[in-house]
């Protein structure tokens, strides 16, 4: 049992907006009263619910490439030294998976959903989830080049497509459904992309990106998942994709949906010479259609790696930048690129991306439904987060950081005419409350009764960037992780999953077929649910 | 140069009509590869099977894989990394010098052929052996394969794939990346990872006799490592968990006979092309498992004192 005493709680899921309670905790809950156990004096401290990180790359076949691709970076990682009760690890740009669990902890943060798993390494994918310490876990599977599905929904045959994806997410011991590049990753596998919506796939005789995502929207929504399909569109990071997106948009309208990193998806021109921010347009179609959340995949100035099963996106990376490449298709069903990358404050490019990210959190007005991500490692490492608080909620800092952009930046964003400054609440919303939501775990982002007691107490400091880096005390399921700074207690996350109602007599169907285009036995595909350390299986309703 | 553009053989199965296999004889060495993945599978894009792929082998004698091969290039020993590099200058319509090919034990003539049907391809693939990665030129041999493939690219879809073996050798790769950070030559001594290979890789480390005692798991060293290794190895308490006695057993000091995984324990195996497999035994063992075996080491050496006084051991974030 714990109390903890004389904080200011941000609670913005039950009202709670800087005022001075008791938090209460037993059996892993947040509880109306304890008696006795122990008691944490916050006074002085504001508390916040766990963080939670509705997209991110932290675990399986891409990120494990990634770090081999780069020794490099790791050998700039903060090293995590192994003691009693720590594993060794590297943080850095691809942390080790114990590193993970420690640095999400260390700074708030208790539940990541993992954003994109193949389902022929799922298995992988949940053995790296299983060494992240610490924090709970989901994660969702890739299914909009899945050439089973796409075939199905060539031929028309929603129905029983419906019925293979929730097969197929049961098999992956997955939460929910991402959609990459729709019809693009499967073009790839010939070298092309698919880059207009309305034109049939490489491969395809009429299926279409558009109707990919109209598919996969109504099969989310007709199986009940918990969290919308979460969609990573076509045409990534190119100049002038804001018209594909807008496209994209209007296809969802009458469904719900998950927009991935839309820094990525939000820009003008014709070419990189006129590449401009067209964040305002978007934020415009966004505040007027509530059926829509999305994560800004802010981008900070660094090296990073970036990581995608958008295979084409990261063969035109490499041959923009001439750095390393390493792609990996995968049989039927996805593929994954690798770029290490440089984002420079000197290059208008990037500069424009960084300010693109920040335009789109300030301008949708609704925090609940815009969260605050890095799509890490892409745009930056999640342990950033603190800076682009800090950006967030402070708008003199802000504009002081234009001024070290090139003066061209100004004509091609409006950020410098943005005089929105987030508030604490504001941030616990998109970083806790809003994503915990999005996600459809109501147990988590908030400290109401009955919600899992993940909590993080910070020191007060006019500095948001310093406030949110180390919090003094992290409770996680109850446990004290962190205390006075220091990371204490290592406990096991849990793992949410969902178990969607689908026609037993799809395996059938889906046997032959398997057998005659992968290379695995059809009965080693599907993980064992033994394998997920803590699984919680999540209703679809 | 750097990176490596591969997939899963699936990919290989449902589309390659242009396979190459260079340093390598998987005919004997990786005998079901041909029948499960690459030549005689009909794929969903090659529904001929065999008749709607080529095969070229490149090796420095003509093995029993030849036989499968619509065509052999014999290639003069240690000639890999030039002859690579001629290969990626033609790919890119460059001059190359007559007195470079003469040296390889090729023809320019048979060299511009293997890079026309190369760019024809509509998916093809080159299979790597310790042929061409562990002869004259190593890890150079590597990248120069790597990236050939990698340009290739520009013209077509092609990737790229090294025919590991020795068991789960890919595996072990696999789990020290995720945990360490990189995937061998990793040491611990300073309590978070570092890699140097050619430092704390296995075969430097053991022939230049720095560690003062081994335990060796699935893997038999006694029968590879150069001889200083194995002296090594005999002079210094070495462990061996291993399902039969090895070479390494003979030299060791303790030999834990353990079950076979696959067999009558249950793990995961990863393949070649980092694929995950799990593992189910069908037979009770009378042995304990790797696992179990280290992990009652490791609550040994738990109570045991520990050997660095506590203030040379920091914690993050302070």
């Amino acid at each position: 049992m714990l109390r903890i005493t004389g904080g200011r709680v941000y609670d913005p899921a039950n009202g709670v907006d800087g005022v001075v309670k008791d938090v209460c905790i037993a059996d892993g809950r947040i509880v109306p009263q304890v008696e006795g156990g122990r008691t944490i004096d916050a006074t002085g401290l504001i508390v916040f619910p766990g963080g939670v990180d509705i997209h991110t790359h932290v675990a399986g076949a891409a990120l494990n490439f990634a770090r081999g691709l780069t020794p490099e970076n790791m050998r700039r990682g903060l090293p995590f030294v192994h003691t009693k009760d720590l594993r060794a690890g590297l943080g850095g740009v691809t942390p080790t998976t114990f590193a993970t669990g420690y640095l999400y902890a260390g700074m708030g943060w208790t539940t990541v959903n993992e954003a994109a798993v193949p389902i022929l390494s799922a298995r992988h994918t949940h053995e790296e989830l299983h060494d992240t310490p610490i924090v709970d876990k989901s994660c969702l599977v890739l299914m909009a080049n899945n050439e089973i599905v796409l075939d199905l929904l060539e031929a028309g045959e929603v129905e029983r497509a419906t019925h293979v994806v929730g097969w197929l997410i049961w098999a992956a011991k997955a939460y929910g459904v991402k959609a990459v590049n729709p019809g693009g990753v499967a073009a790839w596998k010939w070298g092309k992309d698919a880059k207009v919506l309305s034109g049939p796939i490489e491969g395809y005789s009429s299926l279409t990106p558009a109707a990919i995502i109209a598919g996969l929207a109504k099969i989310v929504d007709d199986l009940k998942l918990p969290h919308p399909l979460h969609l990573h569109c076509n045409n990534l990071g190119t100049p002038g994709n804001v018209s594909t997106t807008l496209e994209t948009l209007k296809i969802l309208e009458g469904h719900r949906a998950h927009l991935a990193h839309l820094q990525f998806h939000a820009y003008g021109g014709n070419d990189w010479g006129t590449i401009r921010s067209e964040a305002a347009v978007l934020a415009e179609y966004f505040n007027t259609h509530p059926n829509l959340t999305t994560d800004a995949g802010a981008m900070l100035f660094g090296d990073t790696v970036t990581i995608t099963a958008d295979g084409p996106l990261e063969h035109l990376l490499h041959q923009l930048s001439g750095r390393k490449w390493g792609n990996v298709d995968v049989e039927n069903e996805t593929g994954c690129g690798i770029v290490p990358h440089t984002y420079k404050p000197s290059k208008l490019v990037n500069a424009v991306q960084w300010a693109v990210g920040l335009e789109l959190l300030l301008l949708i007005n609704d925090p609940w439904r815009v969260f605050l991500t890095t799509d890490h490692p892409n745009g930056a490492c999640f342990w950033r987060y603190p800076e682009i608080i800090r950006l967030l909620m402070d708008a003199e800092f802000r504009k002081e950081q234009i001024k070290a952009l090139p003066p061209e930046t100004l004509n091609r964003t409006a950020l410098a005419d943005i005089d929105r400054q987030y508030t604490l609440s504001e941030i616990a919303i998109i970083s806790a409350a809003g994503p915990a939501r999005a996600l459809g775990l109501s147990q988590k982002g908030h400290l109401g009764v009955g919600a899992d007691a993940d909590v993080a107490l910070y020191e007060e400091h006019p500095d948001s960037g310093i406030l949110f880096e180390y919090p003094r005390y992290v409770i996680k399921g109850g446990d004290v992780v962190v205390e006075e700074g220091q990371l204490r207690n290592v406990s096991n996350g849990r793992q949410f999953l969902v178990h969607p109602a689908f026609d037993d007599q799809i395996e059938a169907y889906l046997r032959p077929l398997f057998q005659k285009v992968y290379t695995m036995s059809f009965d080693n595909y599907p993980v064992e649910i033994e394998r997920l350390q803590e699984p919680d299986i999540k209703p679809c309703a | 140069m750097g990176g490596k553009i591969t997939c899963t053989l699936g990919e290989v199965k449902n589309r390659a009509d242009f396979i190459v296999y260079w340093g390598g004889n998987p005919a004997e060495c990786h005998p079901r590869h041909f029948t499960k993945y690459t030549l005689t599978q009909k794929g969903k894009f090659v529904p001929e099977g065999r008749k709607g792929r080529t095969m070229v082998l490149v090796d420095i004698r003509e093995t029993l894989s030849a036989k499968a091969a619509d065509i052999f290039l014999q290639i003069r020993p240690g000639m890999d990394f030039e002859i690579l590099t001629i290969l990626r200058a033609l790919v890119k319509n460059q001059r190359v010098n007559a007195a470079a090919v003469a040296e390889t034990g090729l023809t320019l003539e048979q060299l511009q052929d293997v890079v026309d049907r190369m760019k024809r391809a509509k998916f093809g693939v080159i299979f790597f052996g310790m042929g061409l990665s562990m002869t004259r030129g190593k890890h150079m041999n590597s990248a120069g394969v790597l990236s050939l493939a990698a340009e290739l690219n520009e013209f077509t879809k092609f990737v790229c794939m090294p025919m590991r073996g020795h068991g789960n050798v890919t595996g072990s790769d696999m789990v020290l990346r995720w945990s360490t950070g990189y995937p061998f030559g990793v040491s611990l001594s300073r309590g978070y990872p570092r890699f140097n290979p050619g430092e704390f890789s296995t075969v430097d480390l053991i022939v230049r006799g720095d560690n003062d005692a081994a335990l060796i798991l699935g893997a038999d060293p006694g029968a590879t490592m150069p001889q200083p290794g194995i002296d090594h190895l005999a002079r210094i308490p070495t462990i061996v968990l291993d399902p039969k006695v090895t070479h390494t057993s003979r030299l060791a000091r303790v030999h834990i006979t353990t079950a076979v995984t696959g067999v009558s324990a249950p793990g995961t195996a990863y393949r070649m092309d980092e694929i995950p497999l799990p593992l189910r035994p069908i037979l009770a063992s009378p042995y304990p498992t790797d696992e179990e075996v280290v992990r009652r080491i490791r609550q040994a050496v738990a109570t045991k004192p520990a050997w660095a006084p506590a203030t040379h051991v920091t914690t993050p974030f302070s």
